[in-house]
């Protein structure tokens, strides 16, 4: 009845695993400038290129891949998170998980607006670095607030 | 469109769970229901109504701006 293109429920939790300390490594990094962690690999690149130095493509290069690790740890934490099942998925949470993610993609278009509007120079830089995560993030926020967030308030209807 | 799940569920002495669990539903779907920010498919709708074991229209009404 609804569009199937979730993951059975128990890859969330692998998500909330992998995107918790991915999370973490990612503010780590981008709090110290991508300088105090350094991971130099060996890594397959399509195209590459060194600051003012020469470009590579389709090719093997040794960088640092701290960067790499953090940005692609983060997205697929966030997608298991944000693409499987809840525990009794139904017609409500469907329909949540489809608002939100409207919502998501509405807000973080608004805040890429402002920021476009009134962010200039080098920190435009790091406002892109946060908006290639924003709307997983703002998704998983909003739509944990509503489906969680709302049913603490009720009473607790056991002991009726 | 307003309903009145939660005075049969009093009536029957259900809890929002017991409910959930009858219609194959999260606890958060009955919660939304009954606070009006859900309106359910007509399968839910259906559903509900025969664990109440009434009409539909008893259950679920229009309101003025339907």
């Amino acid at each position: 009845m609804f569009p199937q293109l979730l993951l059975p429920h128990k890859y969330k939790t692998i998500g909330w695993i992998i995107l918790i300390p991915a999370t973490i490594f990612g503010i780590t990094l981008l709090a110290s400038n991508f300088h105090n962690i350094q991971i130099k690999a060996s890594t397959f690149a399509l195209v590459s290129d060194e600051f003012l130095g020469e470009s590579h493509s389709f090719s093997f290069i040794k960088t640092n891949i701290a960067p790499t690790l953090a940005g692609v740890l983060f997205i697929i934490g966030a997608l298991l998170v944000s693409f499987s099942k809840e525990e009794r998925e139904d017609e409500f949470i469907a329909n949540l998980r489809l608002s939100s993610l409207l919502w998501a993609v509405l807000v973080n278009y608004l805040l890429l607006l402002i920021a476009f509007l009134f962010i200039y120079g080098t920190p435009f830089l790091t406002v892109m670095i946060y908006n290639m995560f924003t709307v997983l993030i703002i998704f998983i926020i909003r739509f944990h607030f509503v489906l969680y967030g709302n049913s603490k308030f009720l009473p607790d209807e056991k002991h009726n | 469109m307003k309903n009145t799940i939660k005075i049969e569920r009093a009536i029957m002495n259900m809890t929002q769970e017991d409910l959930a669990k009858k219609i194959a539903v999260s606890r958060q779907t009955i919660n939304a229901m009954e606070a009006g920010k859900y309106v359910p498919s007509t399968v839910l709708a259906l559903k509900i109504a025969k664990v109440f074991g009434k009409p539909v229209e008893e259950i679920f009404k229009l309101e003025k701006e339907d």
